[in-house]
């Protein structure tokens, strides 16, 4: 499945709308699970809370991304002057996608890693351990700064804002429902001469929801991940620097210090162990994978 | 109850044009601002010169003509208007200071020189920046003369005053890849 970077932006761009066309599904399902079985009355006042909580949680999140994942991940942000040569290397990449100059953080780190967020391009910021600076040569440390200006550009933050926002809202709402049943509350009478197999199923529905959309989460996530090493291709037009970038963090064991897992997802090489974590739940593609589509792409040779 | 059909008809037919209009118009903005990226980072790379040509004089004494070159090619590059003349000056300066870092790579004082690692390390970045300027040019006016060439903004193209814009050329075929120097 050889492809060059604007053949392989275009199919996980897609792969996205539909991921979230079938979360959008998943929600309209599952109100209409709660609507079957507990009928309009109890629905129309629990649906709306359940997005709405998720809401608030997560859009203040979103808004302040930026400030945000500094205290929870411990970076801090640095000028030109404390390292002009990764200023230099960013400059490079900020001209190749013509995006604004992002903010640029450090994290003290053993591990090798970085990561980019920010709600929109104007308030984005990019952070690399401490770690990935020594050991990563010129070419790929370019391939990762472009990979996480590949995030800016194609706005993941949002995208995994509004993952986040429906997979919390059908989690809330399951939530809600099931604990109504076992306490017998909220069902309509009239609705209790209906087809018991509706009801088992719409039961079914409810509380395997909440997994299926953390499943979907998780696909929408590991899409934008190789979106994002698509579009940093087409900002370096240079795949072997990222694929070396690659193999350097995968030979490498060490992983980050996490304070919290909630941030997980935003880092180039996930921070979770992979042993613990199964395949489809996993924020990232398989590492080796991502290294084989990025050689495909070196095949093609030099691309205009 | 026609004439509000008739109005709704002309008025969606008015945002569609006005729509065309203006990609037109932004994509043609966006070839001079990235045609003016060009320009800063090349008015960068020969700011760099006179300095590194000094400091390499300071070293290699008899290396007048490899001088002679770059200040020439320096001189032609700054003075160059229009996208050809202005890719032609930079291919060419591009050439002469390879051939001043090559003459650099046969002192093994110079080469130790802070100044001189400084300087090679600005040089780098400057060379990859103008690459990647020349690049997100050439995109911007793939992207346009895509446009202009396509329907239906191929319609609107008169109208706007924007027509197919010449991508930045580069005669040596070598100059694509950013000069590798391992000093």
């Amino acid at each position: 499945m050889a492809s060059n970077f604007r053949s392989a932006q275009g199919a996980n761009k897609r792969k996205t709308y539909f991921l979230l066309a079938a979360m959008g599904l998943l929600t309209w399902l599952v109100a209409y699970a709660a609507l079957t079985y507990f009928g309009a009355g109890t629905t129309t006042f629990v649906v709306p809370l359940a997005v709405g909580i998720a809401l608030v949680g997560v859009w203040g999140s979103y808004y302040g991304s930026d400030k945000l994942v500094l205290t929870m991940t411990g970076a801090r942000v640095i000028q030109r002057e404390d390292n002009p040569e990764l200023f230099n290397l960013i400059e490079e990449v900020v001209i190749a996608s013509g995006l604004p100059m992002p903010k640029v953080a450090i994290v003290e780190d053993s591990a090798p890693n970085a990561f980019a967020t920010g709600r929109n391009p104007e308030h984005a910021l990019i952070a690399f351990t401490t770690r990935i600076l020594e050991v990563m040569d010129r070419d790929e440390l370019q391939g990762v700064i472009a990979h996480e200006m590949s995030h800016v550009a194609n706005r993941d933050t949002l995208v995994s804002a509004v993952a986040a926002t429906t997979a919390g809202a059908i989690a809330i709402l399951s939530d809600f429902l099931t604990r109504m049943m076992w306490f017998g509350g909220g069902r309509d009478r009239r609705n209790s001469n209906q087809n018991p197999l509706l009801l088992i199923v719409s039961l079914a529905i409810l509380i395997l929801a909440p997994i299926a959309a953390m499943l979907l989460r998780s696909a929408i996530s590991r899409r934008r991940e190789s979106l994002a090493d698509a579009t940093a291709v087409s900002f370096t037009r240079n795949p072997a620097g990222l694929r070396r970038a690659l193999e350097t963090l995968a030979a490498d064991s060490t992983v980050v210090r996490q304070r919290s897992n909630a941030v997980a997802h935003i880092w180039i090489e996930s921070p979770l162990d992979g042993k613990s974590v199964s395949k489809l739940f996993s924020t990232h593609p398989p590492i080796e994978e991502r290294i084989e589509t990025l050689r495909a792409m070196e095949s093609l040779g030099p691309q205009q | 109850m026609e004439i509000f059909v008739v109005i709704g008809v002309i008025a969606l037919l008015a945002i569609f044009i006005v729509a065309q209009y203006n990609r037109l118009v932004r994509l043609n903005i966006s070839v001079d601002e990235a045609f003016a990226q060009i320009e800063v980072q090349l008015k960068r790379r020969a700011d760099l010169i006179p300095n590194l040509v000094e400091t390499v004089k300071g070293y290699a004494t008899h290396e007048q003509s490899t001088f002679d070159a770059v200040v020439a090619a320096r001189a032609k590059a700054t003075s160059a208007t229009g996208v050809a003349d202005v890719a032609a000056a930079d291919g060419a300066l591009t050439q002469a200071l390879r051939g001043l870092l090559a003459v650099a790579e046969a002192y093994p004082d110079l080469k130790a020189s802070t100044n001189f690692l400084a300087l090679q390390e600005e040089l780098s970045t400057t060379e990859n920046k103008v690459a990647f300027a020349r690049q997100f040019y050439n995109d911007n006016v793939r992207s346009l003369n895509e446009a202009v060439a396509t329907i239906p903004t191929s319609f609107f193209a008169g109208l706007a005053k924007v027509s197919a814009r010449p991508f930045y050329e580069v005669e040596d075929p070598q100059s694509r890849e950013v000069p590798k120097v391992n000093f």
